[in-house]
């Protein structure tokens, strides 16, 4: 099997459903079937009744509407033969082994040669999978397992074994890294794989510690969350999320399938609180609350359960003293004379000795352990990037300390790091003591890299210039939240002419969780405080034209979103000469938020593409209705996909799937741009004037009167239909770029100056919540 | 003066815009089968027709161009008749009929087809391209107010309750529910053809409304409103026509008459409340023949909406019992440009089979018009 063209995904539940959603959104067909529901009139109910929650679903597993036509639903009794065709066939039912294998004998009977067989299962052996199944099935199964939910989280773990055509694993782990965007991590056949392992280990320990050291839940996520770089919701958030219902089965699976000698034994102890939490009923965010919850009947009051008593009180905010005192310094942490620094070192030094203990076990090396945690937990650092910050050798004498045993590759790493840099090359320590050069595949390009080995070639406060290799800068937002200030605008014109002189291309990428939320509200309120209008205009000014001349100049740009890309970071996408976005991209012109239009060419980019391009009826109105419905409702496209729909990408440009492949793609992009690069003709508008206008008022007093838009969305509004519309202008005559942007800025000073303007402005940069005003 | 009969009448199906089986179907390949239909089952031989007037309130896109003489190509009617496209907005094809009716009147032709059509799907309301006059709006916004505000306004000004409303939509939604169950509307659809298939049955109705159901609805103009999309026609395809001819013609070919022509009116109002229209029409209109609305046996007044139709009727002096037998707009469905020579054809065709001997059809235009015509028995 040289490519995976089509795929089956066996069991509609909510993985199956989000594996196959994935599959579709990667723009392969895919096949859904689950069982025939008993005395079913429709017998594919399930599997249809699971695309259609999914259309509803937010956050939505389809990235497209498209995607979703790429389903094809049936069931198991009837439409076995629709695998006949399929390369990858992913069995996502029930965790019953005799269930899985009765499948199997089924998809052994129709599947087509050489196709790979895969099950989801988190917590049965490979081996024990293929027991008793014909060598020709056990050749072309594996264990892939995914993270819930499967569109969303990166990491997916991959059980092989060596019957295995190893050409075939290839071809499956490029499918899975190209087209589904997974960080492919290769796990021994070990009970939990990696991340749930660790992870598993990781919550239990929390949570008994939290019990027995009397820690409140948001003191307990507040300081086993941030300090680590673990997302916010800390251990009993998470807990809240999954589900509480889930841990006792996920805890004695573990429990029934590790060694005796393994210390997850001694952390699995029953906790009666949860035990009642669960038969009442509390199991989380999806139940009536978990640790957390909001009372609707004390006015939506926010609540957290005290450990103790087991009721619940008001939720208060975290004081945790020990977290300021020790900084960004783990050690003081750790060593704080507090409940809190006892908290911190019993759960996190479990933990990272656990995760030591893992090499050789669950996976071969540490790099592995370390992309499983990021990927499959959202943390930002992996165990042993964790080890290395806190020190090993403090570490280790520690546990020394304490009596406690020390597992294998801390010895080995003594007087040593997990990770380091030699000869420009990241290497990390195995088990023997030695260090291997870790080599990123082919088409995987860091900016992360790039930094440990050299030096920007310009910088400032808020940006940074990276040469990436064959002739290619990279921009990269430095700033607070990349938000775009005067210093960003600043280095981008100097950057123009650096690449101008010295550089064949420029690409405007970062990795940041974000590429730009916009403009920098907190300098624009600043200015607009101290009357500081000719400042505010100026830097309106300066923006335009470093984008226009972004987009004007000698050679290609290419911008390379992921994450939000919002007002003006959605402005200098529309700059570009190309764009190369992450498929989770979310951009738009949100500006009409904060009571603004796109002042930094937004407007007139929007209306350019869709008077070229858009797929709409002719006349001096569809595009412009098209584009005020955008920009006046502050649509942000909630996929690269959308925003193909949306027309801010456009047919040239592309989606990355795998987010470690963006650079590169954006890279290459641009190098096959500076072929024969020109830049672009300046567009010119035909618009409908005053009449024009007056359309769009109108229907924005109907949303008015609808109670959908407020008094200032209307003024807003009324500002954005005058610039849409040309001003003054009439169907006969030509508007040109310029006389656009100076539209733009003219109707962005208007509004900057309106006290309601002001009020959002203010709002949201308190309370990151638009005013309603 | 030479008497105008109607002598035919037929429609599409009528299904919701975007949603229903005919949002597939261009709106001239519908009018086009309506109209091949009408002339093949009225017997009326092609080469005597005059004229081919057809009713659209946004003649444009597939609707664009000369409409009518398109559809009449397409319908495979003779080179040698006319085609005009008539825009009263929702007014347009009953228009045509009055059109029709003055030129046989005055010896301009003896055999017409009076037709209207839209498909709200494919051309939306306004229009591609809506571009008011910016002078006319600041002085009269009103002129170019939406249907739903001047709803709003009737049901305010003549202080017609929410209540009220739907208990008229949902006597509405039974009527018309009760007679596709009974087969009255079998005789008067023509199966259309289109690219998925062929539909035979009308798709707006909701026969399943209950007045609970129709109180729970938000307003769907104005936050503070009285008027839901439950008192509202819904935005709908559909083609409808009729055979307008002189008595002379009718009687000479043995057509089975439906009704006579005994007068027609159209009357202006203001636009703001541009509902009410079918007040002055119809008053004119009854002047003109000499009658009274008492003496309607039969009544068809587009239900726009529920507000508009109660208090028309309410200010012309009608009953329920004399208006819609066979249910309104509110449940089958106003594709704006179709309606007016369904609701004529489908008077006359009441008033033959209920026997009566005068029939009212009227409707409001938007904008601020009513249009009205009193038919008789022959």
């Amino acid at each position: 099997m040289a490519e995976i063209r089509k795929v089956a995904v066996i069991g509609a539940g909510v993985m199956g459903a989000g594996i196959a959603a994935q599959v579709a959104n990667s723009g392969a067909p895919v096949v859904l079937l689950d069982i025939v529901p008993p005395g079913a009139e429709n017998r594919n109910a399930i599997a249809e009744g699971a695309v259609a929650k999914m259309l509803k679903t937010e956050p939505a597993p389809f990235m497209s509407k498209a995607a979703a036509k790429l389903v094809t639903t049936g069931n198991i009794e009837d439409n076995l033969d629709l695998l006949a065709d399929c390369d990858w066939i992913v069995e996502a039912v029930i965790e019953r082994l005799d269930i899985k294998q009765a499948l199997y004998a089924k998809i052994e009977t129709r599947r087509k040669k050489g196709s790979v067989v895969s099950s989801n299962t988190s917590t049965i052996p490979l081996a024990k999978l293929t027991e008793g199944l014909p060598a020709s099935f056990a050749r072309d199964f594996v264990i892939t397992h995914f993270f819930n939910p499967p569109r969303y989280m990166r990491l997916l773990e991959l059980v092989t074994s060596e019957k295995n055509d190893p050409e075939a694993v290839k071809t499956l782990t490029d499918f899975c890294d190209y087209r589904l965007g997974k960080g492919v991590v290769p796990c021994k056949d070990r009970p939990g794989f990696i991340a749930n392992r660790l992870g598993v280990y990781w919550l239990q320990t929390a949570v008994v510690t939290a019990f027995d050291l009397g820690v409140d839940v948001e003191d307990a996520d507040a300081i086993i969350g941030k300090p680590f770089g673990i997302p916010k919701t800390g251990v009993f958030g998470l807990l809240d999320l999954i589900g509480l219902d889930l841990m006792p089965h996920i805890n004695a699976s573990m429990a029934a399938s590790l060694p005796p000698a393994d210390p997850f034994h001694a952390m699995n102890r029953p906790a009666p609180l949860i035990e009642r939490m669960i038969k009442d009923g509390f199991t989380g965010r999806k139940g009536k609350g978990g640790f957390y919850r909001v009372n609707r009947e004390m006015n939506k009051r926010r609540e957290a359960i005290d450990l103790a008593s087991g009721d619940y009180r008001v939720q208060k905010k975290a004081q945790v003293e020990a977290i300021k005192d020790a900084g960004k310094n783990l050690k003081k942490l750790f060593d704080h004379d507090s409940v809190f620094g006892r908290y911190a070192w019993t759960v996190m030094s479990e933990t990272l000795s656990y995760a030591a203990m893992l090499v050789g076990d669950a996976a071969d090396e540490i790099g592995p352990i370390d992309e499983a945690m990021r990927l499959g937990y959202n943390w930002k650092s992996g165990p042993f990037e964790l080890l290395d910050r806190i020190g090993i050798d403090w570490f280790v004498a520690r546990l020394e300390k304490e009596g406690r045993a020390v597992p294998p590759i801390l010895h080995a790493a003594h007087g040593k790091s997990f990770y380091r840099i030699e000869n420009g090359q990241r290497q990390a320590l195995t088990l023997a003591g030695e260090y291997r050069t870790l080599h990123r595949p082919e088409g995987v390009l860091l900016l992360a890299d790039i930094k440990l080995t050299s030096q920007p070639v310009l910088k400032n406060g808020s940006a940074c210039v990276w040469e990436i290799g064959d002739g290619v800068l990279c921009f990269e937002f430095t700033s607070m939240m990349n938000s775009l200030d005067a210093e960003i605008v600043l280095l981008l014109s100097q950057t123009i002419e650096l690449v101008k002189k010295h550089y064949k291309a420029l690409v405007v990428y970062n990795e940041g969780a974000n590429f730009s939320v916009g403009a920098n509200l907190g300098q624009a309120l600043f200015a607009a405080n101290i009357a500081g209008w000719n400042e505010i205009q100026g830097l309106v000014g300066l923006g335009q034209h470093a984008y226009k001349s972004l987009k004007y100049a000698p050679f290609p740009v290419v911008s390379a979103p992921a994450g939000m890309a919002l007002g003006g970071g959605c402005e200098i996408l529309l700059h570009s000469d190309a764009i190369q976005a992450h498929a989770e991209t979310y951009a738009g012109l949100v500006e009409v938020g904060v009571g603004l239009i796109p002042g930094w060419g937004g407007c007139k980019e929007m209306l350019a593409r869709w008077q070229t391009l858009g797929k709409i009826p002719k006349g001096p109105m569809p595009a412009v209705s098209q584009v005020f419905e955008y920009i006046s409702t502050a649509r942000v496209a909630k996929s690269a996909a959308e925003a193909q729909e949306m027309l801010i990408l456009r047919p040239g440009d592309a989606i990355t799937m795998n987010r470690y492949r963006l650079l590169a793609d954006a890279k290459a992009k641009a190098l096959k741009l500076a072929e024969d690069y020109k830049p672009p003709e300046p567009p010119t508008y035909v618009l409908p004037g005053p009449s024009g206008k007056v359309a769009l008022d109108m229907a924005v007093e109907s949303f008015v009167q609808l109670g959908k838009a407020t008094k200032h969305d209307k003024v807003v509004a009324g500002v954005l239909a005058e610039i849409l519309t040309g001003d003054g202008t009439d169907p006969t005559e030509t508007v040109t770029e310029d006389r656009m942007s100076e539209l733009e800025r003219l109707g962005f000073m208007k509004l900057i100056r309106n006290p309601d303007t002001l009020a959002r402005i203010e709002h949201m940069l308190e309370t990151g919540k638009p005013l309603r005003n | 003066m030479t008497r105008t009969v109607i002598a035919a009448y037929a429609r599409t199906p009528f299904t919701p815009a975007k949603r229903g089986e005919l949002a597939s179907v261009r709106p001239d390949d519908m009018a086009a089968q309506v109209i091949a239909a009408l002339v093949g089952k009225s017997g009326v031989k092609p080469e005597d027709i005059e004229d081919l007037m057809l009713g659209c309130a946004f003649p444009e896109g597939e609707q664009g161009f000369n409409l009518a003489r398109l559809v009449s190509l397409l319908a495979g009617l003779p080179k040698s008749l006319g085609g005009v496209t008539v825009n009263r907005f929702c007014g347009s094809s009953m228009t045509a009929v009055h059109m029709a009716a003055g030129a046989i009147a005055c010896g301009a032709g003896e055999v017409f087809i009076c037709a209207g059509v839209e498909s709200m799907s494919r051309v939306p309301m306004t229009g591609f391209n809506p571009m008011p006059n910016p002078d006319l709006y600041a002085k009269m916004p009103a002129a170019y107010m939406g249907m739903g505000e001047t709803a709003e306004n009737v049901a305010a000004q003549w202080k017609i309750s929410r209540r009220e409303q739907e208990e008229f939509a949902f006597r509405s939604q039974q009527k018309t529910a009760a007679a596709q169950q009974a087969g009255k509307f079998v005789d008067e659809i023509i199966p259309i053809t289109g690219r998925k298939g062929t539909v035979s049955r009308d798709g707006c109705l909701r026969p399943e409304t209950t007045l609970e159901g129709l109180a729970e609805l938000k307003p769907a103009f104005n936050a503070e409103g009285v008027v839901t999309a439950g008192t509202s026609s819904p935005l709908t395809d559909g083609a409808s026509a009729v055979l307008v001819c002189s008595e002379d013609y009718a009687s000479r070919h043995g057509f089975d008459i439906l009704a006579a022509v005994r007068s027609m009116a159209v009357s202006g109002c203001e636009p703001s409340i541009m509902g009410i229209g079918p007040v002055g029409a119809s008053r004119k209109a009854l002047a003109r023949a000499g009658l009274e609305a008492k003496d309607m046996d039969v009544v068809e007044l587009n239900e726009a909406f529920s507000s508009q139709s109660i208090a028309s009727m309410r200010e012309l002096g009608l009953s329920e019992t004399q208006v819609n037998l066979d249910g309104g707009a509110i449940a089958l469905g106003h594709p704006l440009g179709a309606t007016g020579a369904r609701i004529v054809g489908k008077a006359a065709q009441l008033l033959k089979r209920e026997k009566g001997r005068y029939a009212l059809a009227t409707q409001c235009i938007g904008g601020g018009q009513g249009i009205a015509t009193i038919l008789e028995a022959v």
